[in-house]
């Protein structure tokens, strides 16, 4: 009888998780649509095709299990900004390692010369550095914008404001960018 | 229909601003470079402006390997539900390309497109061109024409001939032998 109970439990449990699965195919046709704009975001963002993988598998993990597996009332908006965030979070938990791993790195970063002012991998991860400090409102239209290269609607859409504050967002964002690497040279 | 005018009118003046904006206040205005020149500040500010657009167009223009959508599609199928992952779409996934948009991809034939363009339209033009110059050789020929019936049989035949009322596009020869037959 206990026998008969457990396997129709088991039974049970299969065929709901099949349902949700069924239901979740929404999932699949998310990352077919929005996949590639996603990678190219995620990878701007980190640069590290490791972590580019990471960060993309997390972001589908947690629209998988959004609300015990409902589909979110704007995909595009929560999967961007989703990976967004992930992808951050990974950039800063990296910027700290580098920065507790040596210090050789900091007292490196003092000598500035023109040469490596004009070396790119050197401009890019400083710009990293700083997005990865600004406020969370300006750094994801500037994220959104520049390194997903998204339409100021599509912004505003994203982020549930108007086109004309991601526009003024992205300003102060500039702003604050070109003050933060000007004080960099300046180290 | 006013809301329409009045939209059209109002991105007009927008466009207008921001040209104007533009011309005074964009990097290439006079004022502006006359006064980088002399501030050291600004010349400072200048420099880090143009590092961080220098920076963005770096990490744009850096590309990533062509597989990067297939390994991160396969790695994140994997964590999803068994039936997810056996899903038709799923193995699809796994072997997807980054593929240019559309956009990119039509790029390339943009110039030929514009030349192409630009051939019609310069066909069309010859064409009206020169129909409009035949209508008018066809008239002034007929006034000519209508002259000469009037110089030479009188003008009542000619206005006859070629009625005041009809256009003078009849060709002469059909009536002329009419006219004749008649008198």
């Amino acid at each position: 009888m206990f026998g008969k109970t457990v396997s129709y439990g088991l039974l049970w449990d299969f065929a709901v998780s099949e349902a949700v699965s069924e239901d979740q195919r929404w999932i699949l046709s998310t990352m077919h649509k929005h996949g590639q704009e996603l990678i190219t975001m995620i990878w701007r963002i980190l640069g590290n095709e490791q972590d580019v993988c990471d960060a993309y598998q997390d972001t589908f993990l947690q629209l998988a299990h959004y609300e015990g597996g409902q589909k979110p009332e704007h995909v595009k908006a929560y999967i961007f900004r989703t990976a967004n965030n992930v992808a951050i979070s990974m950039l800063r938990r990296r910027i700290a390692e580098k920065r507790r791993m040596s210090t050789a790195i900091v007292t490196g970063k003092n000598v500035t010369s023109p040469a490596k002012e004009l070396d790119s991998k050197y401009l890019q991860e400083t710009l990293r550095d700083c997005i990865a400090q600004l406020p969370e409102h300006l750094r994801n239209v500037i994220t959104l914008r520049d390194l997903a290269e998204l339409s100021y609607a599509q912004i505003g859409r994203i982020l549930g404001i108007s086109a004309a504050t991601a526009r003024v967002y992205r300003c102060k964002a500039l702003q604050i960018l070109t003050m933060w690497m000007g004080k960099e040279e300046e180290k | 229909m006013t809301g329409i005018n009045k939209n059209n009118k109002c991105r007009r003046i927008r466009g207008w601003l921001s040209e104007a904006i533009s011309r005074h206040f964009g990097l290439d205005a006079n004022w502006l470079q006359n006064h980088i020149t002399n501030c050291q500040r600004c010349q400072r500010r200048l420099v880090s402006y143009g590092k961080v657009n220098l920076a963005i167009s770096a990490i744009k223009s850096q590309p990533h390997k062509l597989d990067l959508l297939m390994c991160a599609n396969a790695q994140a199928i994997g964590v999803l539900k068994h039936s997810l992952r056996q899903a038709q779409k799923a193995k699809k996934l796994r072997k997807i390309r980054p593929e240019p948009k559309l956009r990119e991809r039509f790029g390339k034939y943009a110039n030929s497109a514009v030349n192409v363009a630009a051939c019609i339209t310069i066909l069309l033009l010859t064409k009206i061109g020169v129909f409009s110059s035949m209508d008018i050789f066809q008239t002034q020929g007929q006034k000519v024409i209508k002259q000469y019936y009037a110089s030479r049989v009188g003008d009542d035949l000619a206005d006859e001939i070629f009625p005041k009322d009809t256009k003078l596009s009849v060709h002469p020869k059909n009536s002329v032998p009419l006219r004749k037959t008649q008198s």
